[in-house]
């Protein structure tokens, strides 16, 4: 994986051999995802500047919208998926400190920023500069995070468990994982829809007419 | 040529991409978006992971998420330059004309700092809107409800503070 002459390229590489060797689907079948994920991002236009720091000033409401609609939709199918044998949790751990304090810090960078880590590669691509520069920002942040990560462990906490609602009413999982998924795609649909527009954005006002 | 589609179909096909990343025929594993910024910097830097723990830690799923990103840079791109011919070199949003300023210099200043903290905190927290919203709230994860309930209320606070309520005309 390492070694001290490795180089920029190789180590490049070796990120395509990991995940062919990891048995996570295929370079190709990941690489697809990845195009999927920013296409829909893209065409439901959630990754721009108005809609994420938009819904921060709550003027714009698709993020919320879409979001929990496919939370909603997805959670229903993971269930039976699971149940069937399909696919298999991987639940991340509950680290109080950690949560709280990165949820606080993200939420502010994200209302500030107009992006998530998901959403702004897909304006990078579409040659916004600000966001070039934001990720510049973010390689640093990486990079700090990873040099003082004993540090950052500290403030993280132990974890408190790898807990579901699903997992946790044991019992009548099936029962719960209906509601949560079916209250979610509830709220997606009642929470009123406003949109803040870029004028500028060619594919919007071509769809407009 | 479709340029845009409304919230509920791309909800629906989010959930339908996100069951297929899920399942055994996909990738077996949920969709994360911000473990490859600090396994990038760690390449970029060419730091040693034996020596820093965490890029051995997050180095199976840093590569995933590495090949993940490179897909949707390269889609992002096609698609912007040839469906929704979105490309274009702009530096300050519209929105951030119409409710904070028209300076490049404020508006690229808070984006470096913005992204160097949006990392920060998605890390502190294990995951982001993808990873922990998308992903872990599909599996009723506590950890992951902990965190929405957090950041949307620290977002909408400062979407409160930061930006004036009128638009400037």
């Amino acid at each position: 994986m390492y070694d001290k002459d490795s180089n920029l390229f190789d180590r490049f590489l070796s990120m395509f051999q990991t995940v062919q060797d990891e048995g996570h689907g295929s370079v190709i079948v990941v690489f697809i995802i990845g195009i999927l994920f920013g296409s829909i991002i893209q065409y439901a236009k959630v990754h721009k500047f108005e809609k994420i720091a938009g819904f921060a000033m709550l003027k714009d409401t698709v993020v919320p919208k879409m979001l929990f609609l496919a939370i909603g939709v997805a959670s229903i199918g993971l269930f039976f998926m699971i149940q069937l044998g399909w696919a298999s949790y991987h639940i991340k751990p509950i680290m109080l400190g950690g949560l709280i304090l990165g949820g606080i810090i993200f939420g502010v960078s994200m209302a500030i920023f107009g992006k998530c880590p998901g959403t702004g590669p897909v304006s990078v691509a579409e040659g916004r500069i600000d966001i070039m520069v934001g990720a510049i920002g973010g390689i640093l942040g990486g990079l700090v995070f990873t040099l003082f990560y004993d540090k950052f462990q500290v403030l993280m906490g132990t974890s408190l468990g790898k807990i579901s609602l699903t997992g946790y009413f044991e019992d009548t999982n099936g029962i719960v994982a209906l509601i949560f998924g079916l209250v979610l795609v509830a709220i997606s649909f009642a929470i009123p829809l406003l949109e803040e527009i870029d004028e500028d954005d060619v594919g919007y006002q071509k769809m407009k007419l | 040529m479709i340029k845009k589609i409304p919230w509920w179909v791309g909800g629906l096909l989010m959930a339908l991409l996100l069951l297929f990343s899920f399942s055994v025929l996909g990738a077996d594993r949920p969709i994360g978006a911000s473990t490859y910024v600090p396994y990038f910097a760690g390449m970029l830097f060419n730091l040693d992971p034996e020596k820093y723990t965490y890029l051995t830690k997050i180095n199976n799923s840093g590569s995933w998420e590495g090949v993940m990103l490179l897909g949707v840079l390269f889609g992002a791109f096609i698609n912007a330059i040839f469906i929704t011919k979105t490309f274009r070199l702009t530096i300050v949003p519209a929105a951030w004309k119409k409710y904070k300023n028209n300076s490049i210099t404020s508006r690229l200043v808070w984006s470096f700092v913005s992204g160097f903290f949006l990392i920060i905190g998605a890390r502190l927290a294990g995951g982001c809107t993808s990873g922990h919203f998308l992903s872990g709230m599909t599996q009723t994860a506590v950890s992951s409800l902990i965190f929405g309930v957090v950041v949307m209320i620290s977002l909408v606070v400062t979407g409160k503070l930061f930006y004036k309520d009128k638009a400037d005309v």
